[in-house]
């Protein structure tokens, strides 16, 4: 599915390496988490999967599906099955959360969206995820909770049907409430859609015990540093990050 | 129940005169066009919601005038232009409230947004001679934040179309216009 190699990356504006050969390879279906202290790359590593303006990619390369996708636009990546939850949602304010999510599945799917199936399967779907449907009115994330706008990612999941999703902190600001509806959306997600993979970011191995993963990954200076299951990211959360051997850190 | 009134301008270059003695919201549409617009509120008490749209091609001015000419009254500005090309868009915002006018409100929002590098500038000029008078002014000139145009994209939607959205939103910014009343404009904007 998704296949990084010996991706280099840094920050347009001063310079500063962020990724340093950084390789990452997910298959159909599986679940990786990549945990790691604050200001390791994490963020980065999901924004630049994504095309972000901010960053340049040095050299390496980023593969989907068999297509390199280094020189794509950030909407033909999305096009192309490629979804990220964000940590901070961007509040617009003039841009409808109907309207926006109407003209993205038309972009996405390349047809003319049908008004009145549209609007059922978000109300279904706004249904499932706890949102209030006055929300499909109001501006795009604008006055929404934290937990609320965290839903509305969720809500675009469910509509845009991406074949490849990036989780970035879901898990932080959400009550445990909130985290339990989320998650059980994304696992009714995968069980309806089972070759989807998924890349979580956290920090915390508390979202692992609803979303199973088959790989955890510990992320510090740009780089993977140890892969294992479920067990690291639980003694991660005991011990710290001390628990990476110094020649790991040193790498 | 306010009184409503509908201004479309296109590739125009007039002069309107209200003097406002009830209740009322003025929707001002402008094409690539010059106005100089001065509203007088003559009555105790009255509302004026004001909300100027301005697609720009060329060089133009947009200028208003709010003179507060009796107490209790109330005027809410909202200007939003979009400089399309490299030309120049001048907005000049002018509230007045005069000594024997108290406890007025007399707010204005200005924007542009310049999709290319046009020269956009906006005065927004407060008069106020009454202490007992709540007034605030504001204006930005710049272009749609990358970080918007980023979240907008990796939705799948393209940039031409996420300026779409972003521009009729920008424009259209209150919920209350009748939309089949400014078709024409509403075409320009899927036009840009």
């Amino acid at each position: 599915m998704l296949e990084i190699n010996k991706l280099n990356v840094k920050i347009k504006d001063n310079g500063e390496n962020i990724l340093k050969d950084f390789s990452l390879n997910i298959n159909d279906g599986e679940i990786h988490v990549i945990m790691g202290p604050n200001g390791t790359g994490k963020s980065t590593l999901s924004k630049v999967i994504m095309g972000h303006y901010k960053y340049e990619v040095i050299s390496g390369d980023i593969i989907f599906n068999g297509k390199k996708i280094n020189k794509l636009t950030t909407d033909e990546r999305a096009k192309l099955g490629l979804f990220l939850c964000m940590q901070d949602p961007t509040v617009i304010e003039g841009v409808s959360n109907s309207e926006f999510l109407k003209t993205a599945l038309g972009e996405i799917t390349g047809e003319k969206v049908n008004l009145f199936s549209f609007i059922k399967g978000l109300e279904s779907s706004m249904e499932e995820v706890s949102l209030d449907s006055s929300m499909l009115h109001r501006s795009l994330n604008s006055g929404f909770s934290g937990g609320e706008k965290k839903k509305n990612e969720i809500l675009q999941m469910k509509t845009l049907k991406p074949k490849f999703i990036i989780l970035d902190e879901l898990d932080s600001g959400l009550d445990v409430d909130s985290l339990r509806i989320i998650c059980d959306n994304i696992n009714s997600y995968i069980k309806d859609n089972p070759n989807t993979s998924i890349l979580i970011i956290t920090h915390y191995s508390k979202i692992l015990e609803y979303l199973k993963p088959d790989f955890v990954h510990i992320m510090m200076n740009g780089n993977i540093k140890q892969t294992g299951d479920l067990e690291l990211s639980k003694k991660i959360e005991k011990y710290g990050y001390s628990i990476i051997s110094e020649n790991d850190k040193d790498e | 129940m306010s009184k409503i009134l509908y201004i479309i301008d296109e590739n125009d270059n007039k002069d309107y005169k209200y003097n406002i003695d009830e209740d009322t919201i003025i929707y001002h549409f402008s094409i690539n066009s010059s106005s100089n617009v001065e509203i007088n509120m003559i009555k105790d008490g009255v509302t004026l919601f004001y909300y100027y749209s301005d697609i720009n091609y060329d060089d133009n001015n947009f200028n208003i005038i709010v003179n507060h000419l009796k107490s209790n009254t109330h005027s809410e500005v909202i200007n939003h232009g979009v400089n399309v090309k490299d030309k120049r868009l001048n907005f000049i915002v002018d509230g007045v409230v005069l000594k024997d006018s108290y406890k007025c409100i007399c707010n204005q929002d200005n924007q542009i947004i310049n999709i290319e590098n046009g020269k956009s500038t906006i005065l927004p000029n407060l008069f106020i001679d009454n202490y007992d008078v709540d007034a605030n002014h504001g204006a930005y000139i710049g272009k749609f934040k990358d970080e918007v145009l980023f979240y907008l994209m990796s939705r799948g939607i393209s940039r031409n179309m996420c300026y779409k959205l972003l521009v009729n939103g920008f424009l259209i910014s209150s919920d209350s216009v009748n939309i089949k009343k400014i078709d024409k404009f509403i075409n320009e904007i899927n036009n840009i």
